[in-house]
């Protein structure tokens, strides 16, 4: 990776379904070029300033509209923003000027120590704003608009007193930011947290959604019964495709986004899934024209 | 009810010690109790530390067994949290946590086996460099020969051992099907870990006076002191063959006459 700027044609994300890229399947990749409709990357697997990493996804980027998604910002936490991450991210932005940037809320470290994962905030109006000042910094500072992604929990504390999808809403409300709506997530919390997924859909205003993610997940038994885990690990599940059906419904066609992270199958796996969320999209397209 | 600060400190309290559970008293316990919860989070995020480490330091999993290498992932994981929120920055002190590891005393070696796989993980995302330029090299006035300095690709690492971990490291690839058994009294290794232009890595094993020659133009010292360093472990090391051979492969990408 080059310093500074490149001059890379825009690669517009349309709303049409995608595939994460995890890098045992960077050669598949660029040799089979699969028509999906744009390739997400983990931004943080791009802070190394150069090897083979940058070489391919240079290649992807000439091929394939770019979405940047971090997993480590710890947007929610109440350390102050880690100015070393930003910078890197924004040299990143500023080299391969991706369509789509998108981080969670979450928090993930706190009086210094990183827990590297995206744990639970209280839905609260501290918690809303201290989101939104933070999304706006990085806004301001990579001078572009963001996304930001509801995140799978597994407790809620007693003082939240919004419910999630107002939450969420109100983030993107006060720090006028995008929202890449994770379905897969919205069915987790619902089952664990015990609402309906539909409320959730119909709490979101749809003009705020830019993408959605869809990925599989794993349900843990216990005595008292099922916490469902968000481990991207499998196929999407059957009921989550359903809540995917209403969400398209609802919102229209939108940049649809398979995720897979352990236990990674062949990249024709992702395709086959990416071209099941295009073929419900379509569908729901000429149904609604005819 | 606790602030976001109290809330995020208590929390991060409660995920690395189970007997400092005040978070709990915030959490809505449902069907569940609280600490199950906990457990979730607990688990997940020993996991992808751990998972971390093991795609650093696949040979060490393998010297030390799977099991193992979960307990002293485990002990280093609590004991040297991560600073930043990029994940592939984990892990450096991993070398220096097994040479004080009681239960790993007795694999000598493995430290510098560990350090070597470090090596391998930083010079793989390391910045990319383009060649030295032989011919502004070549422009220099002989005169100012002594005040010549040369600089390492960012791409490489150097190392030396008292253990034969070149082998070792050589011996415990998926690739690898030969004879496991590495003799450890075998002798000690200089190694030059390098990324290529093609963007491969490869472990060099280094003659000793070139191993000194690259330390002092690590330590950014001029030519002439490098080669009397050089020429004072090896008296028949030819400058013009290293040349040649260190800025071939890309290990001396620039130069100046500061």
């Amino acid at each position: 990776m080059r310093n500074g700027e490149n001059n890379l044609p825009a690669q517009p994300v349309s709303a049409r379904a995608g595939i994460g890229l995890r890098s045992p399947h960077y050669q598949d990749l660029l040799q089979c070029k699969p028509d999906v409709g744009f390739i997400e990357v983990h931004s943080e697997n791009y802070f190394g300033r150069g090897g083979l990493q940058h070489t391919y996804l240079e290649q992807v980027r000439c091929d394939y509209p770019l979405s940047f998604h971090g997993v480590g910002l710890s947007l929610g936490s109440t350390d102050p923003l880690n100015v070393k991450h930003v910078e890197r991210l924004g040299r990143l932005v500023e080299f391969y000027q991706p369509d789509f940037v998108s981080e969670h809320l979450s928090w993930g470290s706190v009086k210094g120590r990183f827990l590297n994962d995206l744990l639970p905030l209280p839905y609260t109006e501290e918690a809303v704003q201290h989101l939104a000042e933070r999304i706006s910094m990085l806004q301001d500072y990579l001078q572009r608009p963001i996304m930001v992604e509801n995140v799978s929990c597994y407790l809620e504390f007693k003082h939240s007193y919004l419910k999630e999808w107002e939450f969420v809403s109100a983030v993107a409300d006060q720090a006028n930011c995008d929202i890449l709506l994770d379905v897969n997530n919205i069915y987790v919390n619902a089952h664990n947290h015990d609402f309906n997924g539909e409320d959730f859909l119909r709490g979101i205003s749809g003009n705020r959604v830019k993408e959605i993610h869809l990925a599989g997940h794993t349900a843990k038994e216990y005595q008292q019964g099922a916490i469902i885990i968000d481990t991207h690990d499998n196929r999407v599940d059957k009921s989550v495709w359903a809540l995917y059906q209403q969400a398209i419904q609802m919102y229209g066609p939108k940049p649809t986004l398979i995720e897979w992270d352990t236990n990674l199958p062949e990249l024709q796996v992702l395709i086959e899934e990416a071209d099941i969320a295009q073929n419900i999209m379509l569908e729901i397209e000429s149904a609604r024209v005819a | 009810m606790p602030g976001l600060r109290e809330l995020q400190t208590t929390f991060s309290e409660n995920l690395f010690d189970e007997n400092a559970s005040s978070v709990q008293t915030s959490i809505y316990a449902g069907d569940f109790n609280t600490g199950q919860r906990m457990q979730i989070y607990r688990n997940n995020i020993i996991t992808s530390f751990t998972d971390a480490l093991r795609a650093v330091y696949p040979v060490v999993e393998r010297l030390v067994g799977h099991g193992f290498f979960l307990y002293a992932a485990n002990d280093y994981i609590i004991n040297f949290p991560s600073t930043e929120g990029n994940l592939h920055n984990y892990g450096h002190r991993f070398p220096s946590f097994l040479k004080s590891f009681e239960a790993a005393q007795e694999l000598e070696y493995l430290p510098d086996v560990a350090l070597l796989e470090w090596h391998y993980h930083e010079v793989y995302h390391e910045q990319d460099s383009a060649p030295l330029n032989f011919h502004a090299l070549s422009m220099v006035d002989p005169e100012q020969y002594d005040s010549l300095r040369f600089e390492l690709s960012p791409s490489c690492r150097l190392m030396q051992s008292a253990y034969p971990i070149l082998e070792i490291w050589r011996v415990n690839q998926d690739t690898y099907a030969g004879e496991q058994n590495v003799d450890l009294r075998s002798g000690g290794i200089k190694v030059l870990i390098l990324r290529d232009s093609r963007k491969e890595i490869a472990l060099h094993p280094l003659g000793a006076a070139d191993y000194q020659m690259l330390s002092e133009i690590s330590q950014r010292r001029r030519l002439n002191d490098c080669l009397n360093a050089a020429l004072a472990v090896d008296g028949k090391f030819e400058l013009n063959e290293f040349l040649q051979q260190y800025v071939t492969n890309m290990t001396l990408v620039d130069f100046d006459l500061g």
